[in-house]
């Protein structure tokens, strides 16, 4: 697996937090996007948001987190997540 | 993670199968959303919307019921999303687009019936949708003959009103359009104890026409020859549109179309350049259902316009907002939405001069015609799609497909030996 498989995944328990944190991610400039929580990072039975953060910036989104104090779940990787011709459709 | 079970729970879901649908979302929206490079940052709200899709709008919708308000669920895009408005209601989608559903609505209804039905139904017989169990009202329409049978199979489990829509375009078929919306205001009046004025109903016309109008930004940006967005993307768009508030829809579509714009200005675009541009055309691509934009695009074109309801159908043409009186307004309503041209009237010629034109405004190379399999009335125009195509030198290629991931491998031999034809 190589490093471009991994992906990080930022947690959340409300998506307001999650929200909060993707603003101030914008305002600062880390690469993300809003992406559901994959099934193996949720531990009840919940649908929810997560932010994707590449290995590149994974470090740029624990700067930000820290500096603003901003409220998160965890941080998790997982590899192998995001496969665009798997043809695994809802 | 946001917690939801309580109000799942207070919907009379079924938890247990409602989860496994939760654990496969994730998976279909990395691999046919996150992919992508170089996504506008103003998707981001979809990209919420989707990783919540069974939590935010649901609970908004729980807690105007709790206000008083009514929520009426829709199958079509003829049913007047204004006269709804107008009496304070709230209208929400209520097409299935999921195999996952499929199942449950087999055990009522013939195989023999589009996939697109047979999950609408299964998603509110199995309890495993959260808008199929909030709506108080669904609201159909006869534009199929499945649909139609479906209807009186779900009508035994919840309140529902058919708008009979006429099956050809003349004057007297426009006024009775006009009829079936005066009377479908009167239920409505009847079921949220609202009185519907022609002040209201006027705001609400304009409200939606401003949807409609920032819906065609979005769609403007895609005629580019520098493609700002993805046709997944769009697609992803134009799906929650049907769910979500109108006014909030029509803002972040504007910010959207903002970025489109500015992006087409500083020459950005998502695909490479020489990437070949396709139209689909067909039944509509019920959320969550990717399946063909996702293999188009991951086989080296790229989608720029769907002439289907979830596309340009939805938002072309606007309602004449200069109607005075509730008569008037109704009129106006009834002679926008016969504009539609589904393959459900006879004849139906203006269909072929929207795809013709569509070709046109978007820069198509060509035409990707998919149909749900048992959907006669859109694979029986095939015929007159791709002969009128052909004629005007227009490449095409007919699908037939449905919700499950079984043809897949198929479908991306065949679009990808038409888009390799398109390059020769």
């Amino acid at each position: 697996m190589s490093e471009q498989d991994v992906k990080y995944y930022i947690l959340f328990e409300d998506y307001t937090h999650g929200m909060a944190l993707h603003e101030l991610m914008l305002a600062d400039c880390v690469p993300h996007r809003i992406v559901p929580a994959p099934r193996s990072l949720q531990g009840e039975v919940s649908c929810g948001m997560a932010l994707l953060v590449k290995p590149e910036d994974v470090e740029a989104a624990k700067a930000c987190i820290e500096r603003h104090q901003a409220v998160h779940h965890s941080i998790a990787s997982l590899a192998g997540q995001i496969k665009p011709m798997r043809d695994k459709y809802c | 993670m946001a917690d939801y079970v309580q109000m799942w729970k207070d919907l009379g879901m079924d938890l247990e199968t409602h989860d496994l649908l939760c654990q496969v979302l994730p998976t279909a929206v990395g691999d046919v959303f996150m992919s992508q490079e170089n996504r506008p940052t103003a998707m981001d709200f979809w990209d919420m919307v989707i990783s919540e899709v069974h939590g935010i709008r649901p609970a908004e919708l729980v807690e105007a019921q709790k206000q008083g308000r009514k929520v009426f669920g829709t199958f079509c895009v003829f049913v007047p999303d204004e006269v709804v408005i107008a009496a304070n209601g709230i209208v929400t989608g209520l097409c299935g687009g999921s195999q996952f559903w499929v199942p449950a609505g087999e055990t009522v209804l013939p195989k023999s019936t589009c996939s697109l039905i047979k999950a609408s139904v299964g998603a509110r017989l199995g309890k495993t949708c959260p808008f199929f169990r909030i709506a108080d009202m669904y609201v159909g329409e006869t534009t199929c003959d499945g649909k139609k049978k479906a209807y009186e199979i779900l009508g035994q489990d919840v309140p529902m009103h058919i708008m009979d829509l006429p099956q050809m375009k003349r004057e007297k078929d426009i006024v009775k359009w006009k009829d079936e919306i005066a009377e479908f205001a009167k239920v409505v009046e009847e079921f949220t104890g609202n009185e519907i004025t022609a002040e209201k109903l006027g705001n609400a016309i304009r409200i939606i026409n401003e949807k409609r109008k920032a819906l065609k930004r979005v769609y403007d940006a895609r005629k580019s020859e520098c493609l700002p967005i993805s046709g997944r993307d769009a697609l992803l768009m134009i799906q929650i549109s049907f769910f979500d508030d109108p006014e909030r829809c029509a803002q972040m579509c504007n910010r959207l179309a903002d970025e489109l714009e500015q992006r087409i200005k500083d020459g950005v675009s998502v695909v490479p350049e020489g990437t070949k541009r396709i139209l689909v055309t067909g039944t509509p691509l019920a959320v969550p259902n990717w399946k063909l934009h996702n293999i188009i695009e991951t086989s080296g074109a790229a989608v720029v316009c769907e002439e289907m309801c979830t596309g340009t159908r939805y938002f072309e043409n606007l309602v004449d907002e200069t109607a005075a009186t509730l008569d008037e307004q109704f009129m106006a309503l009834s002679e926008r939405y016969m504009k539609n041209n589904c393959a459900c009237f006879t004849p139906n010629t203006g269909r072929i001069d929207d795809i013709l034109r569509l070709v046109k405004e978007y820069k198509a190379d060509g035409v990707i015609d998919c149909s749900l399999k048992f959907c006669c009335l859109y694979d029986t125009e095939k015929y007159a799609v791709s002969k009128a195509l052909k004629e005007a030198g227009v490449p095409v290629l007919s699908l037939e497909t449905d919700y499950t991931d079984t043809d897949a491998e198929q479908l991306r031999t065949r679009i990808g030996a038409f888009i390799e034809m398109l390059h020769e």
